[in-house]
């Protein structure tokens, strides 16, 4: 018998403090700022300075109340943004004291003094609190004579970020972001007195992951974004709530839309996923949905000449579908789907083709990781407030701000409020892990004392490519009650998990072993039966179709450079019959025989499932587009073959998606694989380990300059005995070879495992799988340049 | 680089003073300039990745300060006091008058480089109106002449001794060193409070007795 303790799960009720607010009673939980409880009741105090997510510092003074407490009133109005109410303190803002009117009024008028009026030409003019606040807070008319302090204008901070200095009202807003939440004190406060201005170190600009945030929460125009500057009045922009295509973190977004040209996107406000925040990839990397190659019109393979020539809709789909249904055919859609395109996808396969040949990972993966997806990933609910309330979380194969950034703040907010301990498993402490304070683990085996029932292991999707690790996490799940959650960097992966796109899982977890699984889902859809046998995986499916036992390929988004073996795919792709379904040319499309012009995010509606299994629900950004979503394309070469799909759309997917129902039958047993060594170099020799940077050549950046120009630059890391092993010193160039190819970069030395060497996995001069044909762990060969 | 070798054994034991590293920021600005004559880039880097700040945080405060110099100063840094009561007893006219003398403006450096001149808030001696300071040691009731012949002795190379403070006047950089909390054993030397600072205590201990009595 278990004897529990209830009172640990009992969330403490907050005590309530009683104070009146210009007459109003009101109570709030003891610690609220007068401000915030003045929003309570409705009442707004004017203020630019003061965030809800950012410690309070009174800096702007525009907040200004009158207060009184014990029946004491305080000589002069009070910032409200700094003080918390206490019981029976009388309250008394610009609504009911004219002394509280007068100092706001005041407060303003100094606020304007220095302050350009050059709101027609400001980004900022027509939502700017300060201009607004002006109106309903300040007077027509100042009273200053003297000459407006002037600066050269504007200055980059970043590639990406501009500052006008005049604008500024010194709120610290940005300053206090960049230091309390992203943890990057790139910018402070410089000079003093009536020179004070935001300010970065002149050889160290603004290249935060995060610095967009700053322009968003700016209260004047005095941060503008490069790429958005001068091209928008915000009243003639039409918004949409979205959600960001990029990582599986999904981020609620606003996307603002003129003249049906995306021209921003903001951070969406949503507490249980990303607060107010987004990263810089998800706030500008949009441009590649307009960028030249953008496919029009189907394409289909001209037999005489070799050549793709456009062709109409109903040819294509007539000759794609005649490719189809010639030979085994197989789908990999890709991990960027939305749940209900990728939901058709594997409906398609299982209905139209019959067979179970489809798998959504276009990255490497294991058999390893397929069970442990079907075991540990379907159907979780582990969740962002589980990392809120972890006793510890673990790291493995995850660098948080690279490969999802605003989970990484979501942890280091809990770092800085509560001291979350917090440990990774990598070869080296990264940027992003010494601002957790992580401790570092170079082995799994290695962590001793770390986990409590109540701790969090994070697992990345790299986890695949180190045969036995995921096994070994199971095992420590297993011996200490902590919960296990996996991590994909791609937004569409945890959806086509639980929508089935997985050789060994129909939809919602069913597997596809089992019999009364497969009958559920047969009755659902209304046939007869569903193909039984265990369905390849990618990369069984290409080498299938380069050795022709598969003779068809239907293929969403997918990079056969993203695979751990690009040259299988590529033998494939140019032996099978491809049908490719793309935003823009690819190496996919310039081996395919059709070609369909899809709908990127903006053109479509859909959900994504976020790595908590979360529903992302966005809207069409771009309504009057006559782009076609993926499903429409898999629902009309359904017809031409005969085997109606019945989605009509993405509601109609998702309503039938939702009326499939949970499995309450077994789940797939865990996978127990062993550990595998790594390969012992020699000297000369290392074992690369490899991932992807959050801003680096994929093709989802492509067309935002100002965007990469903050990339963090790429260099090759090896710890010191290594480098002087080959001969080579801190800046040097070393050259990391393999058969296939060779990169050379500068030598940063690193604290490190001995003859181990990191490379960024796809930067502007590091692109592993296009130079080197390798993944993490494989034995490279290391060299002095010189 | 030359400022690491010179500054880092005694930055590492600044630091071992402080309970949170970036305690130290302060002094070991001021050992820059004690170092290199005003706080260089090379310093700002060297401070940040001492105390694991970004560079952007310690130019914040090298910034801030009127102390910290962004430009090479005189190896004698005059500062004379024109704030209200030091400018009613003549501290504007002496700073007039030296910059006259000097030939150079506020914030300016002699071209050998030995004065440099700065007009500078209140010090805290009010009761020595007008006040000077040289390297932040106090030269008191001064006047025009007295300026002059002040600053014509440091072009000289025979600086005066201050009128309270230490035996000898310091360089810029030696008392910058001070100032970053290295001790150069002249902290007792000299008059530590001066007649008129004591007058006020004088009365008082006259007058308490007589308060006492009353009681």
């Amino acid at each position: 018998m278990t004897i529990t303790n209830n009172t640990e799960n009992v969330v403490a009720q907050a005590e309530m403090v009683t104070a009146t607010i210009d007459g109003f009673e009101v109570s709030v939980p003891k610690g609220t700022l007068i401000i915030r409880a003045a929003e309570t009741i409705g009442i707004q105090i004017p203020r630019f300075c003061d965030h809800p997510l950012l410690a309070p510092v009174g800096a702007c003074r525009q907040c200004l109340v009158d207060v009184e407490v014990n029946g004491r009133a305080f000589p002069k109005p009070q910032a409200s943004c700094t003080m918390p109410i206490e019981p029976g303190m009388v309250v008394k803002t610009q609504l009911s004291s004219p002394v509280a009117e007068k100092a706001q009024r005041g407060v303003m008028e100094f606020l304007l003094i220095n302050h350009p009026l050059d709101c027609p030409v400001c980004d900022k003019g027509g939502e700017c609190p300060l201009q607004n606040q002006a109106m309903s807070t300040g007077q027509g008319q100042t009273r200053f004579e003297g000459t407006k302090r002037t600066f050269p204008k504007p200055i980059n901070i970043s590639s990406q970020v501009l500052l006008d200095r005049e604008r500024c009202i010194l709120c610290a807003r940005c300053t206090r972001f960049s230091e309390q939440i992203a943890g990057d004190p790139f910018i402070s406060m410089s000079e003093r007195g009536a020179l004070q201005q935001v300010a970065i170190y002149e050889k160290d600009p603004f290249e935060s992951y995060f610095s967009g945030n700053t322009i968003q929460i700016c209260p004047v125009g005095a941060l503008t974004g490069a790429s958005y500057r001068f091209r928008a009045r915000p009243f003639d922009l039409v918004s949409t709530a979205t959600a960001c295509e990029h990582c599986a973190a999904g981020c609620s977004m606003r996307t603002d839309v003129r003249r049906s040209k995306v021209l921003r996107r903001l951070a969406g406000d949503d507490p249980a996923v990303n607060e107010e925040w987004n990263c810089d990839k998800g706030r500008w990397a949009f441009t590649y949905a307009t960028a030249p190659d953008r496919l029009t019109t189907p394409l289909i393979r001209n037999e005489m000449s070799g050549e793709l020539v456009p062709a109409s809709w109903p040819e294509a789909i007539a000759v794609a579908a005649a490719g189809l249904s010639k030979s085994r055919a197989a789908v990999l859609p890709g991990g960027r789907l939305t749940l209900e395109e990728v939901y058709t996808y594997q409906k398609f396969a299982r209905v139209v083709l019959g067979t179970n040949d489809i798998d959504f990972r276009a990255r490497p993966f294991s058999a390893e990781e397929s069970a442990f997806l079907a075991s540990h990933v379907v159907g979780s609910t582990i969740s962002n407030a589980d990392i809120d309330s972890a006793d510890s979380v673990l790291l493995i194969s995850f660098e948080a701000e690279e490969e999802s950034p605003i989970i990484f703040l979501r942890i280091r907010k809990q770092v800085m409020k509560r001291a979350l301990k917090v440990g990774t498993v990598a070869p080296f402490l990264t940027p992003g892990a010494s601002k957790l304070n992580a401790m570092l683990y170079h082995s799994i085996t290695e962590i001793e004392s770390f986990f409590t029932n109540k701790s969090l292991i994070l697992v990345g999707e790299r986890a695949a490519q180190t045969p036995g690790l995921l096994s070994k996490v199971i095992e420590i799940a297993n011996s200490s009650g902590a919960k296990i959650a996996w991590i994909p960097r791609r937004a569409g992966e945890r959806g086509a998990i639980e929508a089935g796109a997985i050789g060994n899982l129909l939809p919602l977890g069913r597997p596809v072993s089992n019999a009364t699984a497969r009958v559920d889902i047969a009755a659902a859809w209304g046939i007869a039966s569903l193909p039984s046998g265990p369905g390849l995986d990618t990369l069984e499916i290409l080498k299938s179709a380069a050795t022709g036992q598969i003779g068809a390929l239907l293929i969403g988004g997918l990079d056969p450079f993203d695979l751990a073996e690009p040259a299988i795919a590529l033998a494939a792709l140019d032996s099978a019959f491809v049908v490719s379904l793309e935003l823009r040319e690819s190496e996919v499309t310039k081996r395919a025989n059709v070609v369909f012009p899809v709908a990127s995010v903006t053109e479509k509606s859909g959900t994504f499932l976020n790595w908590e299994g979360r529903e992302r629900g966005f809207e069409q950004v771009l309504k009057d587009t006559t782009r076609v979503s993926d499903l429409r394309v898999l629902t009309m070469l359904a017809e031409a073959l005969a085997a109606p799909l019945n989605l009509r759309d993405s509601v109609s997917a998702k309503a039938e998606f939702d009326s499939l129902g949970e499995w309450d039958g077994e789940r797939t047993p865990a996978p127990s694989e062993p550990i595998v060594a790594a390969p012992t170099p020699s000297a000369g020799e290392a074992v690369l380990i490899t991932w992807r940077m959050l801003l680096d050549l994929g093709s989802m950046q492509d067309g935002e300059a100002n965007l990469a120009g903050t990339a963090r630059k790429a260099n090759v890391k090896l710890a010191a005995e290594t480098a002087s092993e080959i001969g080579v010193r801190d800046g040097d160039l070393v050259r990391v070879s393999t058969e296939a190819g060779s990169i050379a970069l500068p030598l940063e030395i690193t604290e490190m495992p001995v003859r181990v060497v990191w490379l960024p996995e796809n930067s502007f001069g590091s692109q592993i799988r296009r130079s080197l044909r390798v993944t993490s762990g494989a034995l490279v060969r290391i060299g002095s340049e010189a | 680089m030359l400022l690491k070798e010179a500054t880092s054994d005694q930055m590492d034991e600044i630091i071992a003073r402080y309970p949170r590293s970036r305690s130290a920021i302060m002094p070991l600005l001021h050992l820059v300039q004690s170092i290199e004559g005003f706080v260089t880039p090379q310093g700002i880097e060297l401070v940040a990745s001492k105390l694991g700040l970004s560079t952007a945080e310690v130019s914040g405060v090298a910034t801030f300060y009127t102390q910290y110099k962004r430009r090479p100063v005189g190896e004698y840094h005059v500062g004379v006091c024109t704030n209200t009561l030091c400018a009613v007893m003549g501290g504007d006219a002496i700073f007039a008058g030296l910059k006259e003398h000097l030939g150079i403006g506020n914030d300016e450096r002699t071209s050998d480089g030995k004065v440099s001149l700065e007009h500078i808030e209140c010090n805290a001696a009010c009761d020595y109106a007008p006040l000077i300071m040289v390297n932040w040691e106090f030269f008191d009731n001064q006047t025009v002449e007295s300026a002059k012949a002040l600053v014509d002795s440091l072009r000289d190379g025979e600086p005066p001794a201050p009128s309270r403070g230490p035996d000898r006047l310091p360089t810029w950089k030696e008392n910058s060193a001070v100032l970053a909390g290295l001790n150069d054993g002249h902290a007792n030397e000299g008059v530590q409070a001066g007649p008129a600072s004591l007058v006020g205590l004088e009365i008082a201990n006259r007058q308490i007795p007589e308060i006492g009595e009353q009681r």
